[in-house]
Order: C-alpha cells, then sequence, then structure tokens
C-alpha cells in the first residue's frame, strides 16, 4: 500500500514537472506536448481503438520473445556455467551476436524469418537472450562447492545436483539477468517493427511521428510502451519475490 | 570392550598401503603416503593429528568422494562408492541447503534414492527426534543455531542408517560446552546402534571420551603414527573421564602426537646442520 502511494507521489510530481517546463518553454504542441494533451489524445486514441490494436501486436511480441529467449537463455546458460568447453566453444559466438547492432540485423532477420510475427519475435528473443544467458552462467558457477561435494557425497547424479543444487543457487543471479532481460523484450519488438511490421506500438511511433506530425499521438505510444515495460519488470519482480522467499 | 551383547551391525573397513596425491604442478602435493588401517565392523575409531596430515582426505577416501593414487579401500570387502547407502559422512559444516526446510533437508538422501515423499519426510522425522530436534521440522536452516544445525547434519547422515558413519570434526565449531553434550549424546546413539564409527577430531579429550581406539596420524604425507586402545568401560560419564587412567590415556595421546610432529621437524634440522 504504501509502496503504491510512493509511486503515486512521484508521478504526480513527474506530471507537474512535465507541465512547468511545458508552459514556461512554452513549446508548440509538436515539440513537447503538455500533458493534458497526451493524456486527450490517450482519451481519443483508446476510444477510436487505434491505440488497442498496436498494444496488443506489441504486446504478443514482447509475452512470446521473452518466453522464448528467456527459456533458451536459461538452457544455454545451465550448459555454459557447467561446461567448460561448451562455453569456450560458444561464448565467441554469443558475444559477437550481441556487439552486432540488433538494428542492423532486424531487416536481415526480417527477411530471414518470412516477415511476420515469427520474425518479430525471433529479433525480441535474440536481445532478451544475452543478459539471461550471461546472468544463468554466473549463477551456476557461483554455486557453494561445499554443498556441492555434500551431494555428491550423498551420491546425487549430476541432473540431480543441477535441479536440486545449481539452479535453486542460481536463481537471484537468474532473476536480475530476467529483469534486465524483460525492459529489453520491449525494445526488441519495437526494433522487430521498425524492420518490416504494419501494426504494433513501433508502428504506431512511426505513423505518429513521420506521417501524421501527431506528437501527442507518440508520447501517448511512448508512454504505453513504458506502461508494459513497468507491468512486465513487476511481474518478474514479483514471481521473484514467491519463489526465493527463503 | 564393554561386556554388552548389542549385535555389531555395522562393515569392516579395510585400507591398505594408501597414497593420494593431489594436483600434477611439480609432482603435486602428496596428501597421505603409505597408509594401512583396519577398522573393525561396529568399532568405534577416532583419528587425531595435526592439521593438514589428511584426515579428512582419508575420509572422503571411504566415503568414495575421490579416489586413491595408490592402495586400496575396502568397505565390507568392496571399493566404496558414494550413494551405494553404506557410507554416511558428516562434514565440519552442516551444510545444509538454505531454500529447504530442516525437514527436507535431512530427507535428502532418501529423497536423492528416490523414496516417496511420505515415506521420507516420516523417516526424516524420526532422524530429527534421535538427534533431539523434534522441534525444529519446520524451521529453515538460518533459523537454526550452529549446534541445532550441526544436528540436523547428524540427522542427515543417519537417515539412511548407513552401517559406517564418517564424521569430520562434526562439533569443531561448537562451544565447549555444547561439544561435551553431543560427544554425550553421539556415545549414546552409538551404544544403540552398533555402527563403525570412524570420528576425525583435533580434540584429545574427545578422542579418549569417545574412541575404542585412537589412530594418531603424523604431518603430511598422513601415515599411521600409532594406535592407542582405550580400554575405559562404556558408558563414559564426565566422572569416569576426570580418572587417572583416562589422563593417562590422554597424555599417551598427545605424546604420540608430538612424537609425529618431531619426525615432521627432524629432515629440517638435518637440513640446517648441513648448511
Amino acid at each position: 500500500m504504501r509502496r503504491i502511494g510512493t509511486a503515486l507521489v512521484s508521478l504526480a510530481v513527474f506530471v507537474v514537472v512535465w507541465k512547468l517546463v511545458s508552459v514556461v518553454g512554452g513549446y508548440p504542441d509538436y515539440i513537447l506536448p503538455a500533458p493534458e494533451v497526451v493524456a486527450e489524445r490517450a482519451w481519443r486514441a483508446i476510444g477510436t481503438g487505434i491505440l488497442w490494436e498496436h498494444t496488443a501486436v506489441t504486446l504478443l511480441e514482447v509475452v512470446l520473445g521473452f518466453a522464448v529467449g528467456a527459456s533458451i537463455a536459461v538452457l544455454t546458460g545451465v550448459a555454459l556455467g557447467k561446461s567448460l568447453l561448451i562455453e569456450r566453444v560458444l561464448s565467441p559466438y554469443i558475444v559477437a551476436a550481441q556487439a552486432v547492432p540488433i538494428l542492423a540485423l532486424a531487416p536481415l532477420l526480417d527477411i530471414w524469418f518470412g516477415g511476420g510475427l515469427l520474425a518479430r519475435v525471433v529479433i525480441c528473443a535474440l536481445i532478451v537472450f544475452f543478459p539471461i544467458a550471461i546472468a544463468t552462467m554466473v549463477g551456476i558457477r557461483s554455486t557453494d562447492p561445499l554443498l556441492d561435494e555434500m551431494l555428491r557425497s550423498l551420491g546425487a547424479t549430476d541432473p540431480q545436483r543441477t535441479r536440486l543444487l545449481e539452479i535453486p543457487s542460481a536463481l537471484p543471479v537468474i532473476f536480475g539477468g530476467l529483469r534486465v532481460g524483460v525492459t529489453l523484450a520491449v525494445i526488441g519488438a519495437v526494433v522487430a517493427e521498425w524492420a518490416g511490421a504494419s501494426t504494433g506500438l513501433g508502428v504506431l511511433i512511426n505513423i505518429a511521428n513521420q506521417g501524421l506530425f501527431d506528437t501527442p499521438l507518440m508520447f501517448v505510444a511512448l508512454a504505453a510502451l513504458a506502461i508494459i515495460g513497468l507491468f512486465f519488470y513487476g511481474l518478474v519482480v514479483l514471481a521473484e519475490r514467491r519463489l526465493l522467499s527463503h | 570392550m564393554s561386556p554388552q551383547t548389542t549385535p555389531r551391525t555395522g562393515l569392516d573397513v579395510t585400507i591398505r598401503d594408501v597414497g593420494v596425491r593431489f594436483g600434477a604442478r611439480h609432482g603435486g602435493v602428496e596428501a597421505l603416503s603409505g597408509l594401512s588401517l583396519d577398522v573393525e565392523a561396529g568399532s568405534f575409531t577416532v583419528i587425531i593429528g595435526p592439521n593438514g596430515c589428511g584426515k579428512s582426505t582419508l575420509l572422503r577416501l571411504v566415503a568414495g568422494l575421490i579416489s586413491r593414487s595408490s592402495g586400496a579401500v575396502t568397505v565390507d570387502g568392496s571399493a566404496p562408492r558414494t550413494g551405494d547407502g553404506r557410507v554416511g559422512l558428516c562434514f565440519q559444516q552442516p551444510r545444509l541447503v538454505p531454500w529447504r526446510s530442516t525437514l527436507d533437508n535431512v530427507a535428502l538422501p532418501l529423497e536423492l534414492a528416490g523414496v516417496a515423499i511420505d515415506e521420507r519426510r516420516a523417516r526424516a522425522v524420526e532422524a530429527l527426534e534421535r538427534v533431539g530436534l523434534a522441534g525444529a521440522v519446520s524451521l529453515r536452516p538460518r533459523e537454526l543455531s550452529g549446534g541445532m544445525a550441526q544436528r540436523a547434519a547428524l540427522a542427515r547422515a543417519l537417515i539412511g542408517d548407513p552401517p559406517v558413519l564418517l564424521l569430520d570434526e562434526p562439533f569443531s565449531a561448537l562451544d565447549a560446552l555444547t561439544r561435551e553434550t553431543f560427544d554425550d549424546e553421539l556415545q549414546r546413539l552409538w551404544l544403540e546402534r552398533r555402527r563403525t564409527v570412524i570420528l576425525v577430531t583435533h580434540s584429545v579429550g574427545e578422542a579418549v571420551a569417545l574412541a575404542d581406539r585412537v589412530v594418531v596420524m603424523t604431518p603430511r604425507p598422513g601415515r599411521v603414527a600409532r594406535t592407542i586402545q582405550v580400554d575405559l568401560p562404556r558408558p563414559r560419564s564426565a566422572e569416569l573421564l576426570g580418572d587417572r587412567r583416562a589422563a593417562e590415556l590422554a597424555a599417551e595421546v598427545r605424546a604420540a602426537l608430538a612424537d609425529g610432529h618431531a619426525l615432521e621437524l627432524r629432515p629440517w634440522a638435518e637440513q640446517e646442520g648441513a648448511a
């Protein structure tokens, strides 16, 4: 309750500062629209259904991209953490793929994967992958060797050690990676949409910005992206609290 | 030996001319060398020696956790293997899994062996009762005191009722009073069920209080310097351990330990003389 109160107060302060800047600066709406202008635009966009139409697409991309990217990342991270050989073989490619700007890669992936939802999920998953895979690897390696020896003394098999000790030990670090990854999923979805989509909040930003010169609508789309990011980040934090309650 | 007729249900442990070497660089470090020891089924053996003499290495060898470089180790005639249920190992630290309840920590060996959840929990409750920790069933390890945590670790080692129990300085982190209580209870547990016990310790008092036989080891590379039979009757009360015979035995163990140190120093002294 208190946390929600704090968040509301900070939101109010943010809006007031925004309003002050727009009043003192006297900017036209196409540069910095005032909060009430954006709110009014949001109301209309909700009314016509255009906001939901684009948001639904982006939501789907974020959820699928994050789910696919995070699952593969955790599996890869476990393998990287457990085997020095796998790490030596794979990590140069993983790092190289991460170092190449996703913005440059996205149009190519869009062609490769047929330009539809699949392509956008792949792009989103790719950007999500790195922080989670690395966090998982680091987490697996941080397993307490004394506990590991205890388990081995009890005759635990390798899969048992991974399931009962290594993954649970790595969970706090994995969740650190998931927190970063989930916000990147939103960026990934927008980048993927820019590479060739006809719907989605990224597309809406382009339409508002370059097509209609409707800056208030662009702000509405940006706010929607921010809210999606906050929402999923909150879900990850919630899952973390439930799982790591000890 | 006590005249009791409790059946001995432990297993023989035989260590024959064993050497263990760690690491490959500069020929590695020789932890044990030419060590031989026969441990009779159902007996209580205490191993004592200076730091780094390979006591813990010896226990890990018998537990099947590490392999020897030379010689042979057998439990009841065959090489020990982790998870074969013949050997239970209790470490110096409790090593409880922090996110599991005390009950599920104690039940862990049975869980690994695939025992159904109801049965393993029932047996874990029994094991906790045996070590006087019935009230801690649902507590998390961080809620346990040091002594309680070590009791839980002991319960985990006892739950499969292994015929051979290896204890690696299990009470060394506890305060002196708690430790005496633990020694007492350990003796009681052993008198109830005569398993083969090998206990490693730094404490001469603990050795005399618990052992049928004290094995004194030399500094690295570890070998058996002397074995001393402790012919005190059981159960050994505090009164008995304050007795003259107990003091003599303690003095004997201390003398053997000192001899071991002298052995370690001799080559060094010779080098000095040569220089």
